[in-house]
């Protein structure tokens, strides 16, 4: 009876074989395979030199992640406490820039952070900028004057008045449309878990002598660690292969994992078989991460979502 | 002479505009085992969340030794609770649930300095195994929780409360989501740990049979208001008005009027009672429990009725018998075939009588048997108390 | 305390929230900008939302969005119920490894998950293909090639969507009181009756739930789609994309606008419907409102809808012809009116650069008729056999281009390609913002102009130009002159000359003002010019890139007929004429080149400037210092390639 049932799953089974697992193999077989077609490790080999580009999408990657717990964790936590009807509107809000597509999101940054754009124009007009370049004017004269008196050779960044804040085609554009986008998949994982938590464990620690501070650390927060892994995870997958952010927000001096695999596929330089491998040795180190971070909060259940 | 420890002064507690508590006024003794009796909504279980210190009361006041504790937050209460569903911690084992108290630092006052201390491992470890040992978990200490039985989370649970030595345990129908054989036997343990470790234990339940087997002091309550107090004994005994009688065991209540003491009148025939300082004349509800009532034959009756239904309950017949349109529920040791007419017989002490009370009317007549039997023996019925139990407490 | 505690809160909480929709609010201001600033306010207009109603592109793009959202999400919906259910009643010892492949599409990387699905599209397209040709060969049963195209976009959504299905119903599934379905058989129902009179209203929130989740999923994705989409489609994230690369119009703000404001009221509706059913349960008495038949022609509705809308976008029979040129580079206007002419629709695409548009080819399951790839492309894409011969009895036109534009090296003997435009690669630059006229390459390497240089954003222009600077060919094999010029770019990168390597995005920065010098093509210069006449462009002394772009038909294309129709269409005098106007890019065509200023005055009623019909149609004197690019051999394009890939991830 119950194998039975068992078979609806069956063109599923059947679809992911196709859809899911095949292509899987194929990039595996890509990674070792030259543009001649014979088994090679070549691509391997020339990994090396995008040493660089890996620790670079890491950094950032980890730091979007960071920032988005740092400021998706309180959050979430806040949000559980209030009213249904707060949380119910609070939902809708944090979901609804995901109905519009992420690009558009990122697309809005641009027009904000550039150096013509609307921030530097508010700054422009606030007078930062201004007093930006007085303090750097200081400075500068500071440094001359010391300079005059003690022979050194004192000297600021810059020596030029500024017209702006250089804010697109930095990392920081870039982490910024990472925390921006993918924000709401850190808040909505906590969130759930924190939401569902039996409030009579937290009844419980406090009755067993915990002030709030100590009922948040050893019941609330381990409670909530499989809200943050899958949260964490959610964050971090898509940041560290993200191509499109770092394009618009990063320009072109932005070259992140994600940008490199594009290239290679669909770029200037056509070379499916190293785009294969890194996507490869991308996919290996983010599923080790994982499994060591899932060690680490080891036995919770697997995290819900949403 | 027994101590007293707490005490709740004309606590009232109210929802929204309606009143859980009603003047509840209650003073609990050292070393007692006190059981807050009643049907679901009463507000028992709200009364130990007042004192366990999750809910402030509306008005009133919570003494503790005397000193006022209304807004003292639960953590710095000696007083400990058995949770419902335990609220047993899913991410610590065993020994670190029963640990999870010890290992918070107290406020420790030496010298008139105050100062924050933490037990040393080794105490906690030999006051942890000590626990265990007493709810009978000896060995479980590694365990996780999702691999208890029920009945062995109940006991870690116990156990968690008790490590921190309080003055009184708190625990809200905790036996609630056991099975009948486990129920009882966790009834007989509860009762010797209780009177082992000497504390106070205050108990919420809604199954009068555990309120009797195990209790010093029985409070029945019923819609924010105490009905009565007393030791089971005086509870099922002397019950005072017709919510308690039916609550606490089986009744047979009638309407009845008390000529003068130790007469009473009802199916127009004058009975002999123990009861006294009524008013003369005054209606008043009369109590006969189903056990007391001998039947004999026809023509020895006092009153004579016929038998309308026979239920076998194995050391008793649960026998039914119409008394001219009233029905009584009889416990006989004998057969008694249905459409027999009989009589019976009533001394004075199986007489009852209680003054009349809003609960007149409501209980003890058995016409419409079978249901309300059938769901108060049902031992699988759980009740869920007020709705606000493993809520978020967003009504608080 | 506490109540400082709550504001405290729910400030922190308001501050995130502004964060979030900040931008949004943004986007949705600058729709009704009256001007295609997205920074400067200049007035209140509603223009841009009538020209976003005909702009076709955006439209479609919409269109396939939605439609792919709403037939993913319906049938991963039903896939990943049934699937879930499978799962539940499966035994462990096989659920545990199935689960684990199923959660794959949900913790890969997106990237990933894309580009392989785009190599098992290509790769058994391809087997399919070759299959099909052999047997359509052999016999009179004709078999369909495939592309990639909707149907693929589809495929991609539906698997990703169908993991967060189960996800969302697994939990209601496990919650379920075992007994149920068997209480349900037990008073009478079949197994299927007691699933919709029981099972499903149970788990109901769960599918309802992932439902939304698939399609939230589906609407926000982009780079799975954009692996595979194919030519012929494009969802909005893909439309936009293209754009950010060239002049993002406030169109896209305007569309942005226009699909939040509606899932506001969306969710403002639903949420209040909610709201409402819940009092209704509190007192019962006003709960008869409630009419399941209303439900169930709601629902009837929306699946009727669906169905219709799969049958307006499947008119299969209409003949296409698939086009990849380069953005801005054709008249929209052309394309209607080769569809009304013809009846062909035309899918225009576009590439980002001719190495792009290489990759996309040489990858296959590119479905492109028409590329239009420059000279030294046409001649490598010749050599590795991508390209078809031409039936030049089907392009009559071929005769009005001009004698200049034939026999060229890239192709000697005219077989395969068809001259589109032409023109030179040059020096952009804002003149109020350097101090001196810019006349050498040299600007391009000057750390005095430290990140105010936009570099083009391809391998050949960009080394090109250092191999100019230093006065090599831009056509030689030394590698060493090669690694010179690379070492050239490397270091003046590093010293922060270069703002960033762009293509199109250089219309955006030079016309804002964003940047001082770019380097890239005369017609786009007179189309930045048209906003912003403080740029000036210069063909530097050191001589530069002299380029024919042409349109050639790939050797796979599925619609050659089509594709030498459009091409013979693009090559009349008339169409050139507008083209120029629209592109500023220089007709192979004589008439028209000849024909252009008189077209101009006609048009706008005054002279064309000399100097910039020069810039277009660049004189003998200027055309003497320049050099055609031609065909590489594929080891100095595999030193290109790894210079440029290194030069790519050096940090500036």
């Amino acid at each position: 009876m119950k194998n039975k049932r068992s078979l609806f799953a069956l063109p599923y089974v059947v679809w992911m074989a196709f859809f899911v697992v095949i292509p899987i193999l194929l990039v595996l077989f890509y990674a070792f395979t030259s543009a001649a077609g014979g088994f090679t490790l070549d691509n391997f080999r020339n990994m090396g030199s995008y040493l660089v580009v890996f620790t670079h999408s890491f950094e950032l990657a980890i730091i979007a992640t960071l920032v988005c717990l740092i400021i998706g964790y309180p959050i979430s936590y806040w949000m559980a406490k209030e009213g249904p009807r707060f949380q119910r509107i609070a939902m809708v809000l944090i979901m609804l820039p995901m109905w519009m597509n992420f690009l558009l999101r990122t697309y809005a940054w641009m027009s904000i952070l550039e150096n013509t754009g609307l921030l530097n124009r508010l700054f422009a007009a606030v007078g930062i900028i201004d007093l930006g370049n007085l303090i750097n004017g200081g400075l500068n004269s500071l440094c001359a004057a010391l300079n005059g008196a003690f022979g050194l050779s004192l000297n600021t960044a810059r020596d030029t008045a500024m017209t702006y804040f250089q804010m697109i085609n930095t990392s920081g554009a870039v982490v910024l449309g990472m925390v921006y986008n993918y924000l709401p998949f850190m808040i909505l994982p906590i969130y759930s878990v924190i939401v569902k938590m039996d409030h009579s464990l937290l009844e419980a620690a406090r009755d067993l002598g915990a002030d709030s501070v100590t009922t948040f650390r050893r019941v609330i927060f381990p409670l909530s660690l499989p809200g943050i892994l899958s949260g964490v995870t959610m964050v971090f997958v898509p940041s560290v292969s993200t191509f499109a952010i770092s394009r618009l927000l990063g320009g072109s001096s932005e070259m992140l994992l994600g940008n490199l695999i594009e290239m290679q596929f669909t770029g200037t330089t056509y070379d499916p078989w190293l785009g294969s491998a890194i996507s490869l040795v991308m996919m290996v180190i983010v599923v080790v991460c994982m499994y060591v971070m899932n060690r680490f909060g080891e036995g919770e259940e697997q995290a819900v979502m949403l | 002479m027994a101590k007293e420890l707490i005490r709740l002064v004309d606590c009232c507690m109210a929802f929204d505009d309606e009143l859980v508590l009603d003047h509840i006024n209650l003073y609990f003794n050292d070393s007692e085992f006190l059981t807050l009796l009643g049907p679901s909504g009463c507000g028992k279980t709200t009364t130990l969340r007042i004192i366990g210190g999750f809910t402030t009361p509306t008005s009133g006041e919570v003494l503790f030794d005397g000193v006022r504790m209304n807004d003292i937050p639960p953590h710095l209460r000696q007083v400990n609770t058995v949770f419902q569903r335990y609220a047993l911690f899913p991410h610590l084992n065993v020994f670190e649930n029963v640990a999870f108290g010890l290992r918070i630092p107290r406020t420790v006052e030496e010298n008139g300095k105050k100062s924050k201390k933490k037990l040393p491992e080794k105490e906690i470890r030999q006051r942890v195994l000590e626990m265990l040992e007493i709810v009978s978990l000896k060995g479980f200490e590694n365990r996780r929780i999702s691999e208890l039985s029920g009945g062995q989370q109940q006991r870690v649970a116990i156990a968690r409360a008790l490590v921190n030595r309080p003055k009184v345990l708190l625990l809200d129908e905790p036996l609630a989501a056991l099975d009948l054989r486990l129920r009882k036997d966790m009834q007989s343990e509860l009762k010797r740990i209780q009177q082992q470790l000497g504390i106070t234990f205050i108990y919420v339940t809604h199954d009068q049979e555990e309120a009797l087997a195990m209790s010093d002091t029985i409070v029945v309550m019923d819609q924010g208001k105490i009905q009565q107090i007393g030791t089971p004994e005086d509870i099922y005994n002397e019950p005072k008005n017709a919510f308690v009688a039916d609550f606490i065991g089986e009744s047979n209540i009638l309407d009845g009027i008390m000529h003068q003491d130790y007469v009473v009148e009802f199916f127009n025939r004058k009975f002999k009672c123990l009861d006294k300082g009524f008013q003369p004349m005054e209606p008043v509800d009369v109590v006969i429990r189903p056990e007391d009532v001998d039947i004999v034959p026809v023509e020895k009756g006092q009153l004579r009725g016929t038998v309308t239904a026979v239920t076998f309950k194995g050391v008793h017949y649960d026998t039914i018998v119409d008394f001219k349109g009233f029905k009584w529920l009889i416990q006989t040791t004998d057969y008694h075939e249905v459409g027999k007419e009989i009589g019976i017989v009533l001394n004075p002490d199986d007489i009852h009588i209680m003054h009349k009370s809003q609960y007149s009317g409501m209980f003890g007549d058995y016409s419409s048997y079978s249901e309300e039997y059938d769901e108060i023996n049902d031992p699988t019925y759980i009740e869920e108390e007020d709705g606000n139990l493993g809520g978020r407490g967003d009504e608080e | 305390m506490k109540g400082k505690n709550r504001f405290g809160r729910r400030l922190s909480m308001a501050l995130v929230f502004l964060f979030l929709y900040a931008p949004i609010f943004v986007l949705m201001v600058f729709s009704f900008n009256d001007s295609s600033s997205r920074t400067v306010w200049q007035g209140f207009t509603f223009d841009w939302y009538k020209e976003l109603f005909q702009d076709s592109i955006i439209l479609n793009s919409l269109y396939t969005t939605l439609l792919v959202a709403l037939l993913s999400s319906a049938i991963a919906t039903v896939a990943g119920t049934f699937a879930a259910i499978g799962f539940y009643n499966m035994k462990r010892r096989w659920r545990t490894p199935l689960l684990t492949i199923n959660n794959i599409p949900m913790t890969n990387a997106d990237i990933v998950t894309g580009v392989s699905m785009c190599l098992f599209f290509v790769a058994a397209f391809g087997a399919w293909n070759a299959f099909a040709q052999q047997f359509n060969a052999d016999h009179v049963a004709q078999l369909p090639t495939l592309a990639m195209g909707f149907g693929t976009l589809l495929i991609a959504h539906i698997t990703f969507n169908i993991p967060y299905v189960i996800l969302s119903v697994s939990p209601k599934l496990r919650q379920m009181d075992k007994n149920l379905v068997e209480a349900a058989q037990d008073l009478g129902c079949t197994w299927m009756q007691a699933f919709f009179k029981v099972v499903l209203p149970e788990i109901k929130p769960g599918v309802v739930n992932g439902m939304l989740i698939a399609f939230t999923m589906s609407v926000d994705d982009f780079v799975i789609s954009y692996f595979t989409a194919g030519p012929a489609t494009s969802t909005l994230a893909m439309t936009i994309y293209g754009m950010t690369k060239k002049r993002i119009s406030p169109k896209i703000n305007a569309v942005s606008t226009l699909l939040f404001v509606t899932v506001l009221l969306l969710l403002v509706v639903v949420n209040v419907r909610e709201v409402r059913q819940e009092r209704a349960k509190k007192h019962p008495a006003r709960q008869q409102e409630k009419n399941p038949r209303g439900k169930k022609f709601l629902l009837a509705g929306a699946a009727a809808a669906v169905i219709l809308l799969l049958i307006l976008s499947n008119q299969s029979d209409q003949r296409v012809v698939n086009v990849c040129g380069w953005g801005e580079n054709i008249e929209p206007s052309l394309i209607e009116e080769f569809e009304k002419e013809t009846g062909i629709k035309v899918n225009y695409q576009t590439a980002e650069s001719n190495e792009a548009m290489y990759s996309k080819v040489v990858m296959g399951g590119s479905g492109y008729d028409v590329v239009v790839p420059s000279d030294y492309m046409v001649s490598q894409m010749r050599q590795e056999g991508l390209l078809a011969k031409l039936n030049f009895d089907n392009i009559p036109n071929y005769e009005l281009i001009d004698d200049t534009y034939k026999n060229l090296s890239f192709d000697p003997d005219n077989q395969y390609a068809v001259p589109y435009t032409w023109g030179t690669l040059g020096i952009i630059y804002n003149t109020t913002m350097v101090d001196e006229p810019i006349t050498s390459w040299s600007a391009l390497f000057d750390p005095k102009y430290a990140g105010q240089v936009l570099m083009i954003n391809n391998p050949r222009d960009a080394i090109g130009v250092a191999l100019l600077y230093l006065g090599y060919s831009v056509n030689t094999h030394d590698e060493g002159e090669i690694q010179e010029a690379y070492e050239l770019l490397r270091q003046a990168k590093a010293e922060g000359v270069y703002q960033s390597f762009v293509m199109d995005e250089v219309y955006d920065k030079m016309e804002a003002g964003e940047a001082a010098i770019a380097v890239y093509y005369a017609g786009d210069f007179l189309s930045m010019y048209d906003n912003n006449p403080d740029l000036a462009y210069v063909v530097p002394e050191e001589g530069s890139n002299w380029f024919v772009d042409a349109m050639c038909v790939l050797e796979d294309a599925a619609h050659k007929e089509e594709a030498e129709a459009w091409i013979n269409f693009i090559c009349q005098t008339q169409s050139c004429l507008a083209n120029m106007d629209y592109i500023w890019y220089a007709s192979p065509n004589g008439k028209a080149l000849e024909e252009y200023p008189a077209y101009y005055k006609e048009l706008y009623g005054e002279e064309m400037a000399p100097d910039l019909y020069e810039v277009m149609a660049a004189p003998a004197d200027v055309l003497a210092r320049c050099e055609a690019y031609d065909a590489l051999p594929p080891e100095v394009n595999a030193i290109y390639k790894n210079l440029w890939t290194e030069l790519g991830i050096k940090d500036g």
